[in-house]
């Protein structure tokens, strides 16, 4: 393992504390490793999101205006605690309430869903949303149904806009629970993560192979396959992800390619052009793309695609203005 | 005989101090099917339970082991966080306005901090979970119980129960938890968690 660290088990403390000195928005509950925004604005649904850390811009770089209202920093690849999510909640609260946007993992689950249930027994006002767009596995190492990966950005995004907006919880709620039943993902991997505290690569893989598939933690995909051109796997992706995210012709999308964490950029948005020209072959239209790192996997190699199907409404939302670290518009 | 305070505060201690020694060992465990960090996730809540046993609100067994839950929902790893914090949290509440403990609570509270583990992980018997282990003990100490069984031979059958149960659970085929992914792969290893509860229980009684 080569990296540039200084102390292994203060990755994420160092890490929280970069990020709230990088923005100047933001501020860190140490004790907790709670991200969250300088000023909670009162008349606003709060959204608060998290998860293992290793994920980086995910989650704490989606804090600020139009997207999330605090993020919780568990280890890597590690749930939170579920102190740390309860005081989450406890420091965000407003009288409009708190949404939970939870990756589906049976860890953030149990912890998620424990932190609601202590903050309901205050009286809190509280509901959560689960993401599970990975499209690859519908049980994997660390979930019973599908993996929740990058589409979990956009359900940030289209559930910040409506909170900026005013609205209320249950449509707060409403719009990204639409969100996350319209959000598509599937990855591939060309080369492992190293998980600093192990050391050493979670998988092996041969120069000729990729992993299809891949989890955002290393876990096993699909299957292994023989590396491929970046047109011969786009049209393979998208094969797979136009029916799950029920797009046809005709109907108008948001487009995310995602690097994994080592991915150069131009590999990218060469696998966005292939992309998009199958989708304009196949007659959907692209409302939006991002093209970037999003939801990344530490140094691991590779990038995923996510497809989601936009109506008038998805897309007023997601033109709304987002002024994050990891994403801005 | 019945338990008291003083007691269990020595179970917990000891309890802290064999999951802290055998961090390395369960870890292995998990390896063979898991992601392999169940030893360090459970060290770590454990770790700051020893380092502040003493400042735990012990005034009552039911204050100390809610004292204890709060402790490991804060600071256990992944979902040993919620599975062992919510068991210890529901045998507090077994212990409301008890002094002390005859054998009898003693599997209450054992009945009830495996019924909130399976209602937080959706596990029953049978899913190559730590349940495997842990029901039989429950059941076991509900039994002697039943048949006045001095304390020491009740706690002898429960070892016996979590060894056997524990054993069973090579034979199984994971569903929940971590080593539900390898699903097959998973026949021939014990799941660790359930293996933990045994080493656990043997370390405890010696």
């Amino acid at each position: 393992m080569k990296k540039v660290l200084n102390n292994i088990e203060n990755i994420v403390d160092e890490m929280c504390k970069g990020i709230v000195a990088a923005n100047p928005g933001l501020a860190l509950d140490e004790r907790y490793r709670i991200i969250k925004r300088k000023e909670i604005l009162k008349d606003r649904v709060t959204l608060i999101s998290g998860g293992g850390s290793g994920h980086e811009p995910a989650h704490a770089g989606f804090v600020g205006e139009g997207m999330l209202t605090a993020a919780v920093c568990g280890d890597i690849f590690a749930s939170p605690s579920t102190m740390q999510i309860y005081n989450a909640i406890v420091q965000t609260q407003t009288d409009k309430g708190s949404l939970l946007i939870i990756k589906n993992y049976s860890g953030d689950c149990m912890n998620f869903d424990l932190a609601a249930e202590m903050a309901e027994d205050d009286d809190v006002l509280i509901d959560r949303v689960y993401v599970n767009d990975d499209i690859a596995v519908e049980d994997s190492l660390y979930t019973v149904g599908r993996r929740g990966v990058a589409g979990t950005v956009l359900v940030h995004k289209i559930a910040g806009a409506a909170a900026a907006e005013g609205r209320d919880l249950a449509e707060v709620k409403r719009l990204a629970e639409k969100t996350t039943k319209l959000v598509k993902s599937i990855g591939v991997a060309l080369t492992s993560c190293t998980v600093p505290a192990k050391g050493s690569p979670t998988f092996v893989l041969a120069d000729n192979e990729i992993e299809y598939g891949v989890g955002i933690h290393g876990e096993p995909g699909i299957e292994r396959q023989k590396l491929r051109s970046s047109k011969e796997l786009a049209v393979d992706m998208v094969d797979r992800l136009l029916p799950e995210a029920g797009l046809e012709k005709g109907n108008t999308c948001v487009v995310m390619v995602n690097g994994l964490g080592a991915t150069p950029l131009s590999e990218l948005y060469i696998q966005y052009n292939d992309v998009a020209r199958i989708l304009g072959q196949k007659g959907v239209e692209i409302y939006r793309a991002f093209v970037g790192n999003y939801m990344t996997s530490l140094d691991m190699s590779g990038f995923s695609i996510t497809l989601m199907k936009l109506d008038d409404e998805l897309k007023s939302l997601l033109d709304a203005p987002a002024d994050t670290a990891g994403m801005k518009i | 005989m019945k338990v008291t305070i003083t007691e269990v505060r020595e179970v917990v201690n000891r309890l802290s101090g064999i999951i802290i020694e055998n961090e390395i060992p369960f870890c292995e465990l998990d390896s063979a099917a898991g992601d392999g960090d169940f030893g360090t996730s459970l060290a770590k809540g454990f770790r700051q339970v020893q380092k502040h046993i003493n400042e735990i609100d012990s005034s009552s067994i039911q204050k100390f082991l809610r004292g204890c839950s709060m402790i490991i929902f804060e600071h256990c790893g992944g979902a040993s966080g919620p599975i062992w914090g919510s068991a210890f949290s529901a045998a507090a509440a077994s212990c409301k306005g008890k002094e002390d403990l005859s054998l009898a609570d003693i599997a209450l509270m054992f009945v009830e901090a495996t019924s909130a583990i399976q209602k937080r992980g959706g596990a029953v018997l049978g899913d190559k979970t730590l349940l495997d282990a842990l029901i039989p003990v429950a059941t076991a100490l509900t039994t002697a119980a039943e048949g006045g069984k001095p304390l020491k031979e009740a706690l002898q059958d429960a070892l016996w129960a979590a060894e056997a149960g524990a054993e069973a659970t090579k034979k199984m085929v994971a569903t929940k938890g971590r080593a539900s992914y390898v699903g097959e792969r998973s026949i021939d290893h014990p799941d660790a968690g359930a293996a933990a509860i045994a080493i656990i229980m043997k370390e405890l009684l010696s």
